[in-house]
């Protein structure tokens, strides 16, 4: 206690012990989340070419959000529908629909997931104007929500919220692409005033963010709250069974097979000789190719693109002129595997599932069942005959 | 006549406490004048609603702001130097760097505040002034608090006492936090929800951690030095500092109750919250035990009137806070105005009235001038009055808004937030009655700090011409 030093780290190692949890350990736990399905199949996989949520903001909503931070409205609206649990009869635990639910500020609680695309994640801890969370899903079109930005009380009369007059252009004239509003600012309050106003490109901003906010989509960790009446309350209260993992967001390692493919690919990518793909040598541990000699996989059409084509040049390789990304290229690449063409159809699974979520890919994994189908529809093809990019792009479907 | 050892102390403190004393005051100010815009455009929505400078938001975040970091970051600079060097007995050194130090943090407040209210705020929970005033506050603080340190280190005995730990670990704690912070936020960000939980847990943190204990080494330091007895059962009080230490950097995080974020953040907050009873008995049992025994002396003495109604307040802050806490309780009032209600509890009731009784009790024996004792008198029914109204209204409005938002049937704008616009209205009135206490604090101040602020260069010369003579 009296010397200084020993005082300091006992303070600060109190302090790191939080530090360890709220910083490291929860980063642990969800920093890895990505965009999801909205359901798994039953044995826990991805359904194969599943759309991922959340999508992200377009640029318009996302400069959108630029503006609403710096108004300050995060002061008084939240960005987050809350998750009511109780235990049912049987002493479960239970999601309830909660008084969020059922002001009709949401389809389902909030969940980690929701917020992992956006650049600045305004939760908020103060509602003195409503949650906006889902503002984007009650479909308000554009004037009213231009007329509420410039004038809530035109449209709520006992709204609190401050008008945003400096975002518009104001006149007592109707003009090209002007709105009405139905003033009641100024000196005769019993009679609104009709104005004309023109949106700056800030007010359109922050409306095309508003309209962004919407959690419509349901995760693998919480479904919509299903409408279900319950005789012992008044209220509607709407429940489901509640799994284990809920309220604990899932991890990309609970996709088991996705996980694995993923090791067992990267092997098979990097690894030179027999039971390897050698795939390394010329696309790099970086998967950004060489410029020139070796086409990128990092961001690639084809790589993202059509399965099909991919294990067409998996198997037999692929040789002369190819445009990737706008590039061309011009070589000749075996088929994969040491002898070439010697990788079995898991390898060859593994290796493309690999390369489509690596890098900032993300695309959907291909099954070894896929590479056999391919397999037994080629089993008349010379195992030397290369593919040329032309054939291929005539033969198949465009790319996705 | 020789001067004592104090009086050697005290003039080596005196240009720098004044400095950040008068600085101080000129926040608080700063503050108030936000406070009431904000309050006032929570009645009227039209109250300059056409400057996009003062928009509500904007204000409410600058007036936090300027708060905590201008009113609070200067008092605790004073209030630590002065409490340091009396306690270390050695005279404050490093004057000229430490005065170059505060005009910096002060500065970068101003230019903070600016950014805030030019549009460049931060999404971040008190670090929301523009990225870049922030090496600069850190940068002038690190030299403050090493100077702080260094009057520590050279001090005559070798044994602390319960004023100096937790005036020391405010110094140290800050600094931390923000690091801890700032390599989270703005380094080595994380994606989603998780720099949200750590900018709720730097902004409840550097209130639990910077705030309260300096207003705690204050008062365990004041309090004995006033009344000459004492602190009772002051053995206990080594268990509450640990206390605090321990739980304090857990217990503010319950504000997520049902968030997005995993369920275990707010359970841990819960249950921390819950077992700070123990330090809050502890601070309270020291200070009122120790109070209580010569109650007709601390009513007669103004700073220490000050400080026991702060501690008090803290008492009964906290008490409150851990119910506030509980689970079933959170769900009901987390999202209502009764944030607003520990913000102000915390932070006015409890630390800032705290400083008020330290500034008193300080700036007399540096300057060697007397503040009269009605001015002080008013100051202190004025702040306790307009604090009282502020935050009941803030408590009752709170519970109001809390239990008619979970009302499904009932319409948000026409009957939820119409039913708490009364208790704004009051708020606002409550605004006006401290930012009128907090003028006569300041005028109160700055007449002893500037005796005579326009005959400075004339009484130099004179005193020069005396030497010489």
């Amino acid at each position: 206690m009296d010397n200084i030093f020993k005082f300091s780290f006992g303070i600060l190692a109190t302090l790191a012990f939080a530090w360890l949890a709220f910083v490291v350990g929860a980063n642990l736990q969800y920093g890895d989340l990505s965009p999801e399905a909205e359901n798994f199949e039953d044995d826990g996989s991805r359904p194969p070419d599943a759309e991922l949520y959340p999508k992200d903001m377009s640029g318009l909503a996302k400069q959108g959000a630029e503006e609403y931070l710096a108004l300050g409205c995060v002061s008084c609206h939240t960005q987050q529908v809350r998750l009511f649990t109780k235990k049912d009869a049987n002493g479960k635990k239970v999601v309830e629909a909660g008084f969020d639910i059922q002001r009709g500020w949401g389809k389902r609680a909030s969940m980690p997931r929701d917020y992992i695309l956006q650049d600045h994640v305004m939760l908020g801890n103060t509602r003195i104007g409503p949650d906006l969370a889902n503002f984007g899903m009650n479909e308000k079109d554009n004037d009213w929500l231009h007329r509420h930005l410039f004038e809530p009380q035109s449209l709520v009369p006992d709204s609190i919220c401050p008008p945003s007059p400096f975002l518009y252009e104001v006149s007592d004239e109707p003009k090209d692409g002007s709105i009405m509003v139905d003033s009641h600012d100024g000196e005769d309050e019993g009679n609104p005033k009709t104005r004309y106003v023109f949106p700056s490109i800030r007010a359109n901003r922050i409306v095309g963010y508003l309209k962004a906010l919407k959690q419509d989509y349901e995760l693998p960790e919480l479904p919509f709250v299903k409408a279900k009446e319950e005789k012992s309350d008044s209220n509607v209260i709407t429940t489901q069974g509640i799994p284990d993992w809920v309220r604990y967001p899932v991890p990309s390692s609970v996709l088991t097979d996705l996980s694995s493919q993923m090791s067992a690919g990267k092997e098979v990518y990097t690894k030179i000789g027999p039971g390897g793909g050698g795939c390394v040598t010329c696309h790099q541990p970086t998967g950004l190719g060489l410029p020139v000699a070796f086409p990128p996989l990092a961001g690639s059409d084809w790589v993202n693109g059509d399965k099909d084509r991919l294990i067409k040049i998996s198997l037999f390789g692929l040789m002369g002129e190819i445009e990737v990304n706008g590039v061309k290229f011009n070589g000749a690449m075996p088929a994969p595997g040491t002898p070439p063409g010697s990788l079995t159809d898991q390898q060859i699974a593994d290796v493309l599932t690999f390369v489509r979520n690596s890098w900032g890919n993300s695309a959907s994994a291909v099954s070894p069942s896929e590479v056999s189908e391919v397999r037994a529809s080629l089993k008349d093809r010379v195992a030397t005959q290369m593919w040329t990019a032309a054939e291929l792009t005539s033969h198949s479907k465009p790319a996705q | 006549m020789k001067d004592t050892a104090e009086q050697v102390i005290d003039r080596s403190a005196k240009t720098v406490v004044s400095f950040f004393v008068a600085s101080a005051g000129l926040w608080l100010l700063a503050a108030a004048l936000l406070a009431y815009i904000a309050a006032a455009k929570l009645t009227d929505p039209f109250f300059l609603s056409s400057c996009e400078f003062l928009t509500y938001g904007k204000v409410k975040v600058a007036q936090a702001n300027a708060f905590v970091y201008g009113w609070g970051g200067n008092s605790i600079f004073a209030a630590t130097l002065w409490i340091l060097a009396r306690l270390s007995q050695v005279e404050v050194r490093g004057r000229i760097m430490l005065l170059f130090s505060g005009v910096l943090w002060n500065l970068a407040i101003s230019f903070g505040l600016l950014g805030i209210l030019d549009g460049h705020m931060n999404a971040h929970e008190m670090l929301e002034m523009p990225t870049v005033v922030w090496p600069v506050l850190f940068i002038s603080y690190a030299i403050i608090a090493f100077l702080a340190l260094v009057i520590h280190r050279s001090r005559k005995h070798s044994d602390t006492i319960a004023p100096q730990w937790f005036i020391l670990a405010s110094l140290i704690w800050f600094p931390a936090l923000f690091l801890i912070a700032w390599n989270g936020l703005e380094i080595n960000p994380a994606r989603g929800t998780l720099p949200s939980v750590l900018s709720l847990w730097f902004g409840q943190s550097l209130i639990w951690l910077w705030l309260t204990p300096m207003a705690l080494g204050a008062a365990y330091y004041v309090i004995p030095t006033i009344l000459g007895r004492p602190i009772d059962k002051y053995y206990l009080a080594i268990f509450g500092f640990w206390c605090i230490a321990a739980l304090a950097p857990w217990s503010v995080v319950h504000h997520l109750e049902g968030g997005p974020v995993p369920m275990w953040i707010p359970a841990i907050g819960t249950v921390m919250s819950i077992a700070m009873i123990f330090p809050i008995a502890v601070a309270s049992t020291n200070f009122h035990a120790t109070a209580f025994k010569d109650i007709s002396k601390v009513w007669s003495n103004l700073p220490l009137r000050f400080v026991i109604f702060g501690t008090i307040s803290y008492t009964l802050s906290s008490y409150i806070g851990v119910i506030f806490s509980l689970p079933d309780v959170a769900k009901l009032t987390q999202f209502s105005i009764i944030n607003e209600f520990h913000f102000n509890q915390r932070v006015y009731g409890f630390f800032s009235m705290i400083i008020f009784g330290v500034v008193y009790h300080m700036l007399p024996k540096i300057t060697g001038k007397e503040i009269s004792k009605s001015a002080k008198s008013f100051h202190f029914w004025t702040s306790a009055f307009g604090v009282l109204i502020l935050l009941l209204a803030y408590l009752i409005g709170g519970l109001t808004h809390g239990v008619l938002a979970q009302q499904p049937s009932l319409d948000w704008s026409s009957s939820v937030i119409s039913s708490v616009q009364p208790y704004f209205k009051i708020t606002k009135y409550a605004f006006v009655i401290l930012g009128f206490s907090q003028l006569v604090f300041v005028i109160n101040i700055w007449k002893v700090i500037f005796p005579n602020p326009f005959a400075c260069c004339f009484t130099s010369s004179i005193e020069k011409k005396g030497k010489t003579a």
